[in-house]
């Protein structure tokens, strides 16, 4: 038969399933990168204030966040948005292909929808080939429709190559891993393992990028985060790049094909091996399903955790020498302390990302009992003599867990990378890290909330994540109205070492973790289960 | 005092009313027939009996006790197959039948039960979950289970998936248990193994209980017909 037969059907059907997500998706992502690149002229409406971002921007914690600087002798608003909003928007468009992918791959065949289809006169390769088509497309629209927008609002130093250099580096960033997807659907047999190797491969390569763009060197060119980013995008407008890492993601999406074609449906490539008779006595409890559940996540965020922190932490050294390069960053430590107050700018910067990064494991802990119950395997468990919070409690004492564990060994790991710098200090690299735990709890708090009164609504808890993400990436570069800070829980958490370390916010923070997760537990007590 | 009283049970998701006024008793070492058409309630009712939902109105009660309010210490007693078994497909089913087991607080026995019923029904227990037939994967729930030594066993259609040597099996274990004074609750569609298990009978019908007796009393009302042919009608809602 032939390979493709039923292509445009499925594609039919992909694109019906998906027209309120992707129309969420093509909105919120090009409205937002037109929205943000309209707010910049008001900002930077001199020159003295563009030369003014450029040194806020070429400071190594900046360039570990967003990638490298170009341009400084010359800087456009056009330029400044791009350096600063880019790499922003390639996150979104990542998480979106991820999930797009793996949706229509091994979600669907993991829940048997996948093998009906095959029963009908389809190709092997249609389903597969409709999905890459399908979120081409979607990248491919939102490219362009962020383009026209950009070409509409006209900032100053627009151009049309430039314009066409962010809006498809979004989109190219963003489809190399749907194709990266696209191959762990074929080589993981769950579609929560994919997940979780697709997001763990994506913060490897932020980090591989981080660490490039912090020593110019070549690395970054390794990572599909960094290759988009050295489009200089209203600059040098690198399209040949764009090129090159749209080839490469076509080249793995060929890759998965074939390994696609070549094994059975429902298998990965490794196969299941006989295992226990009995089951252990650590599993013969309420915590010890919660924790037999989750011990692959936390130990999987545990090595995260370790590189992440030594990753940035290799980088304190050559704090020293970006200082020593750079005159005008000179003139601006003067004075002050010296380097120091670069590395406590560094070390600020560094744990607001560590913070973010662990809300991740907290957030999946806290959520994991709803999608055990949206997958049916919770009622069974109720049905013995198990209560709701005794469970719930489990998965609770796993995304705390989750929370220290991250935050001290990110910590750990930074220390021991930068140890032979001399210029870190393991009490404050603590103090600075641990004083994000209870921001963290707030967001367990608003999960377990959102599972106990909104269960259909628990997507919300990344709508306030998203938030509290474009809050501390703003709040780096401007002044932000203190409301919009306060209502992120990070936004409130004092900025050690460079503020001064303050118990109220952090009591308040506390207090509103315990009453949402209590409230959430009362009310996940008494609802009606799927 | 029944095993299981319902009383004007009405179970209301938002504007659809799944269960309309049920009254269903089951008494100490019966076994209770819950038949109906898909769709008619039954898994609801059971939902609502295990606190997995809760109750719109009416009393739901096991052991002289309110099943919401109670359900932590009611569930010691009781065992449950779904009648769709999800299990985590990372888990073997040896490990799902421990852990099940050891949540319900086990006796003494449940080792050699456990081996028994895994050598009757013929389960291999080391294979990883998402590796079994939907028929084993039912085995794992059943073997779950029957090793404990709850006095009531709710069933909700345990026999789909299996093949006739297992569906065999499971109706010999039934009529053990029944021996021995256990009470089961049965939701099935296999009208054969009603007439061989079953001591009462209640049918549902769009949230209504239509039906509900002894075997005697529904044979009377069939009144010389098949008991199939009055199932066939009263699905249909000819009777009413
Ligand atoms: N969570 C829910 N929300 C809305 N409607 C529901 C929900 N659960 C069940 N229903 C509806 O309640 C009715 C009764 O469903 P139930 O699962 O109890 O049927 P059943 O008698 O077990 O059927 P079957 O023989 O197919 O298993 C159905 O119409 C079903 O669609
Ligand atoms: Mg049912």
């Amino acid at each position: 038969m032939k390979p493709l037969a039923g292509f445009w059907l499925y594609t039919r059907f992909i694109l019906e399933r998906e027209r309120i997500i992707s129309a969420i998706w093509i909105v919120a992502m090009a409205a937002s990168a037109v929205g943000f690149a309209a707010m910049y002229p008001s900002l930077f409406s001199t020159s003295t204030e563009l030369s003014g971002m450029a040194q806020t921007m070429n400071t190594p914690a900046m360039v570990a966040l967003m990638g490298p600087v170009y341009g400084l002798d010359s800087l456009t608003t056009a330029m400044v948005m791009a350096q600063t909003c880019l790499i922003w928007f390639a996150i979104a468009s990542a998480i979106m292909n991820i999930f797009f992918v793996n949706r229509y791959t091994r979600a669907d065949e993991e829940l048997g929808r996948l093998e009906m289809f095959r029963a009908l006169p389809m190709g092997r390769l249609a389903n597969i080939a409709a999905t890459l088509f399908c979120v081409l497309l979607l990248n491919v629209l939102i490219a362009s429709l962020t383009m026209a927008g950009l070409l509409a609002i006209n900032i100053g130093g627009t151009s049309i190559h430039g314009a066409f250099a962010y809006s498809f580096a979004i989109g190219a960033i963003g489809f190399s891993f749907a194709g990266i997807t696209l191959l762990l659907a074929q080589l993981v047999s769950s579609s929560r393992g994919v997940l979780g190797a697709a997001f763990a491969l994506f913060g490897l390569f932020y980090i591989i990028r981080a660490w490039g763009d912090m020593q110019g060197n070549d690395a970054s060119y390794l990572s599909p985060i960094g290759l988009g980013l050295k489009v200089s995008a209203f600059y040098d407008n690198n399209l040949w790049l764009l090129a090159v890492l749209f080839g490469i993601a076509i080249l793995i999406t060929i890759v998965a094909g074939v390994v696609y074609v070549k094994r059975d449906l429902g298998a990965g490539v490794i196969p299941a091996k006989p295992g226990r008779k009995h089951a252990s006595p650590l599993l013969k409890s309420p915590f010890g399903l919660a924790w037999r559940l989750t011990r692959g996540a936390v130990a999987a965020w545990a090595i995260a955790a370790v590189v992440a922190g030594a990753v940035y932490g290799s980088i304190v050294g050559e704090l020293q020498s970006f200082l020593s390069n750079n005159a005008m960053m000179q003139q601006m430590v003067q004075g002050s302390d010296g380097g120091n107050s670069l590395v406590n700018d560094y070390i600020t910067m560094l744990f607001s990302i560590m913070a973010l990064l662990a809300a991740v494991p907290v957030i999946n802990a806290a959520m994991k009992i709803h999608s055990e119950e949206k997958h049916g395997r919770i009622e069974q468990v109720y049905a013995t003599a198990t209560s709701r919070i005794g469970l719930y409690a489990g998965f609770i004492v796993i995304a705390l867990l989750q929370s220290v564990l991250f935050m001290v060994l990110s910590t750990l790991g930074m220390y021991a990378s930068g140890y032979s710098t001399g210029l870190l200090v393991l009490t404050d690299l603590f103090k600075a890290s641990l004083v994000y735990l209870p921001a963290l709890w707030v967001m367990l708090g608003v999960s377990v909330a959102l599972v106990g009164l909104l269960p259909r609504l628990s997507v919300a808890i990344w709508v306030v994540y998203a938030y509290s993400f474009v809050i501390i990436y703003f709040g780096r570069m401007f002044k932000l109205p203190d409301w919009a800070t306060n209502i992120s829980p990070f936004g409130s958490v004092p900025q050690l070492p460079v503020a001064d370390f303050n118990a109220v916010p952090l009591a308040v923070l506390a207090a509103i973790a315990v009453a949402l997760t209590l409230v959430g537990l009362a009310a996940y007590r008494l609802r009606d289960l799927r | 005092m029944p095993v299981i009283e319902i009383k004007q049970l009405v179970k209301k998701f938002g504007k659809f009313t799944a269960l309309d006024g049920v009254d269903f008793e089951l008494d100490e070492g019966q076994v209770h027939a819950y038949l109906g058409p898909n769709g008619a309630g039954k898994t609801t009712t059971i939902r609502v009996l295990l606190g997995i939902l809760r109750a719109t109105s009416g009393s739901v009660s096991m052991f002289g006790k309110d099943a919401w309010k109670h359900s932590v210490e009611l569930h010691k007693r009781l065992a449950y197959v779904p009648g769709e078994v999800n299990l985590w497909g990372n888990l073997t089913g040896g490990e799902v039948i421990d852990l099940m087991l050891s949540l319900r607080k086990p006796d003494k026995h449940h080792k050699e039960r456990r081996e028994l019923f895994l050598k009757r029904f013929e389960l291999d227990p080391s294979k990883k979950c998402h590796t079994y037939s939907k028929g084993n994967r039912q085995k794992v729930a059943l073997v779950a289970a029957l090793a404990s030594d709850a006095e009531l066993f709710v069933f909700d259609e345990p026999s789909s998936g299996l093949d006739p040597l297992m569906e065999k099996v499971f109706q010999d274990i039934v009529l053990e248990l029944k021996k021995d004074g256990k009470s089961v609750l049965l939701s099935s569609h296999i009208l054969s193994e009603v007439e061989k298990l079953a001591d009462k009978i209640s049918i549902i019908r769009n949230g209504k209980i239509i039906q509900s007796g002894t075997m005697d009393e529904i044979s009377k009302v069939a009144a010389g017909r098949s008991l199939e042919e009055l199932f066939l009608s009263e699905y249909n809602g000819k009777e009413q």
